[in-house]
């Protein structure tokens, strides 16, 4: 490319660009797969980078025609189970017949969950505001939920009880909202 | 699906779904999951759908700040390269004053929650972001193009479409690395990143190991590549191979394969089967000869554009004109240059690095791709109207708005100028930030934003535009431009009209917000780079508009555009 920025020159040919393009595209769904099969979001990380080394190393038995999920998932669902047994024993960490199933079904249900993905943005819009404020600062990265309730004046079981209620009513929303979406059309 | 079922029935189950997601269950209600996720399809299900939940929204609120770590990885020396995309999280941990000023916003009773919340609302998230393109138009030399089709770029994607070139040459590379030379006048027909059929013209393949098995088609032939350097030529029905260097391996009106070494040409008539002929290797084009014409078109271009830069820079219109040509940390006003205002309109930049232009080598823009990059001026005065012009290459519209140029803060007469997500361009000015907004209580004071219909879309990413937009109180209206030509036209109602504009402090590039005290600020930055930005104390008109595009854009084209 004539007009990449300075700091961005592909260095090993033209596939590193399709990679980074296409693995820009999917992260959010990987992500999400490997969050399904490991305890805490900063394990999804470390795994998330390691299958992204990984794909990149294969990147050239990749056809470019085929489903890049799939392939991913089978990568990813390789690095989570190597990652998983570096894990010390007492983190809870799914045992070998769960994780199998997991990872197998999740798998076979991306295109659900993508549907879904999309359904949360209207159904956060919908919540209550103060619903609204209080799920993006339980997520918001470095707060604490502990002292998040301790600001609010609440206990922390009071505080995951209401969180616990917004999740719920955030899926059920999704839940309405998907079965409306004609499947075939939702990842188009 | 199984929905999780509200409110007693499987309830505990779903609590320990939680309790393990947020990290604090207890290790026998841990087991319990564990059975009864072996046991149960539908449990799983219903973890799974948790979980994506889970992921969903920490990305979701974490993706700002990915953004500024995706920048420090890619101006980091990436090695290896690929860490880029999962690692930005733990590239740039900002999360310590994010959490407080999210506790203080909490606290506050969620007066700053705009500030933390991610940019957009709901509409903003497209459901799968895709650029349609298996290919690109890497360089173009003296190009032509049919009357009955479009200029094309450089850096365009170009997607299972019928490629015309009237004369010139152009350069396509394929995502799978192959790499095709046209010389006009021919029609290619290009199927994917591995396919392509040369209907008519003259065409070099430059094939590499990484692309081996790109599949070349002629009228009655088909040529599959082995790795390797090799023309096809197409005249009047009747097609010609020559191999430069490698092997490829060819089958002629359904005959048997025949492999084709380096040094040697086959004629390929319609009505018989190939014949071996002596190579002539100057019929197919030539990549030097790109590489010369593409180099010596930008010097001529560049030129052009510097004649023109100087021209504008004496208009007495113009307020501030710069081309980011950066000197000691700031990029000079080119307008004031010799006046008593000289230095004042200077603008300072921040974070924004100095990059590759529209001429690379010989002219410099500035690229705003990090969340805090701007630059930013300070023009003081009153206006009674404005034009704003740019030269911008986006390379996505990441956030909600995407700043042009915008006053500081919002107040009344400052202009905000900006693109939406949805490539809608946005001009706006501030009628009175003392009264309610009119679309939110909440909102910035009382305005309008005059938006064109959506002119951008991911395919266009980098490619250079021109786009101007003019706020023109006398005849009460307000007009989008892109390249030159006008796309958008709106009335100034009586209820949002205003004649007494400022810009003051300003960015371009982003937008400086008012709460200054605060570390937190919304992210406006322009993914992308801009290579000269004007504005005028003035409405143009029309036909001044094209001019700017036309004296400043690169290259020419046949039908006049």
């Amino acid at each position: 490319m004539p007009d990449q920025p300075d700091s961005f020159q592909p260095r090993t040919g033209d596939s590193y660009e399709t990679f980074v393009s296409i693995l820009a595209h999917y992260e959010p769904d990987l992500r999400r797969f490997i969050r399904s099969l490991l305890p805490t979001h900063a394990d999804t990380d470390e795994v998330l980078q390691r299958t992204a080394i990984a794909i990149w190393r294969k990147f050239d038995q990749f056809d470019l025609e085929t489903n890049f999920m799939k392939w991913a998932c089978v990568v990813a669902r390789y690095e989570a189970l190597s990652y998983r047994r570096s894990m010390a024993r007492d983190r809870l960490v799914f045992r070998d017949d769960v994780f199998d199933l997991l990872a197998e079904e999740g798998a076979a249900e991306e295109e659900q969950r993508k549907a879904e993905e999309t359904a949360l943005e209207s159904c956060l819009e919908e919540l209550p505001s103060k619903q609204r404020q209080l799920v993006t600062l339980a997520y918001t990265q470095g707060v604490k939920v502990v002292d998040l309730a301790e600001e609010a004046g609440a206990s922390p079981e009071a505080f995951y009880m209401r969180l616990s209620r917004i999740r719920r009513s955030l899926l059920h929303c999704i839940e309405s909202k998907v079965s409306r979406i004609d499947p075939t059309k939702a990842t188009a | 699906m199984n929905p999780p079922s509200e409110p007693s029935n499987g309830e505990p189950e779903q609590l320990w779904i939680e309790e393990y997601l947020d990290g604090r269950i207890s290790p026998a209600d841990f087991e319990a999951l564990q059975d009864r996720l072996a046991e149960s399809p539908s449990f799983r299900a219903t973890f799974r759908r948790y979980a994506a939940l889970d992921s969903h929204l920490w990305e979701r609120s974490s993706s700002e700040d990915d953004e500024a770590a995706m920048f420090a990885w890619e101006s980091a020396t990436p090695s290896p390269p690929l860490v880029a995309i999962a690692r930005p999280r733990f590239v740039l941990r900002t999360a310590v004053p994010l959490a407080a000023a999210a506790l203080a916003a909490f606290a506050l009773g969620g007066a700053l929650m705009g500030v933390l919340a991610p940019s957009g609302p709901a509409g903003s998230i497209l459901p799968e972001a895709s650029a349609s393109g298996f290919a690109a138009i890497e360089r173009l030399s003296d190009p032509v193009w049919p009357d009955d089709s479009g200029p094309r770029f450089e850096g365009d994607l170009v997607a299972g479409e019928l490629f015309r070139l009237a004369s010139g040459t152009a350069e396509i590379r394929f995502f799978s690395g192959a790499s095709m030379i046209v010389e006009g006048p021919a029609e290619i027909a290009l199927r994917s990143a591995w396919e392509a059929e040369c209907r008519s013209g003259a065409v070099r393949m430059l094939v590499p190991p990484a692309a081996r098995g790109f599949r070349l088609h002629g009228p009655d032939t088909e040529i599959v590549d082995l790795g390797t350097e090799f023309g096809l030529d197409v005249r009047d029905g009747t097609a010609r191979v020559e191999v430069f260097d490698g092997e490829i391996a060819l089958r002629h009106r359904g005959g048997p394969e025949r492999l084709v070494e380096g040094g040697s040409a086959w004629e390929l008539p319609a009505s018989r089967t190939e014949t071996p002929v002596d190579p002539e290797a100057n019929r197919f084009p030539d990549p030097i000869a790109l590489e010369t014409g593409s180099s010596a078109q930008r010097a001529t271009d560049f030129h052009r554009w510097t004649s023109y830069r100087d021209r504008l820079a004496a208009d007495d219109r113009i307020l501030a004109y710069y081309t980011f040509e950066e000197k000691a940390g700031l990029v000079p006003d080119l307008a004031n240059r010799t006046g008593p205002l000289a230095g004042e309109h200077d603008g300072a930049i921040i974070l924004a690095q100095q990059v590759d232009g529209r001429w690379p080598g010989l002219k410099p823009a500035m690229e705003f791709r990090r969340p805090g990059s701007r630059v930013r001026v300070r023009i003081d005065g009153e206006f009674h109207a404005f034009t704003f012009a740019c030269w911008v290459r986006i390379d996505s519209l990441d956030r909600r708005y995407n700043a042009l140029f915008l006053g500081d803060g919002y107040e009344t007469g400052e202009p905000h100028w900006q693109i939406r997500d949805d490539g809608k361009m946005m001009l706006s000015v501030m009628v009175d930030d003392t009264r309610p907004s009119p679309y939110q209580p909440d909102d910035a004071g009382f305005h309008r934003v005059y938006f064109s219909p959506p002119m951008w879309d991911l395919s266009m990413s980098g490619r250079w535009l021109h786009l101007a937009s003019v706020f023109d109180p006398e005849n009460r209206r307000v007009s989008h431009y892109v390249d030159g030509v006008r796309i958008h036209r709106q009335e100034i109602t009586d209820e949002y009209f205003i004649d007494h504009l400022r810009i003051g402090n300003a960015e371009i590039g982003n937008w400086g917000q008012p709460f200054r005290e605060e570390p937190t600020f919304a992210i406006r930055n322009l993914n992308g780079r801009m290579g000269e930005i004007a504005l005028f104390d003035a409405a143009l008109a029309d036909a001044e508009i094209t001019e700017l595009y036309e004296q400043s854009r690169a290259g020419k084209c046949a039908n006049g555009r």
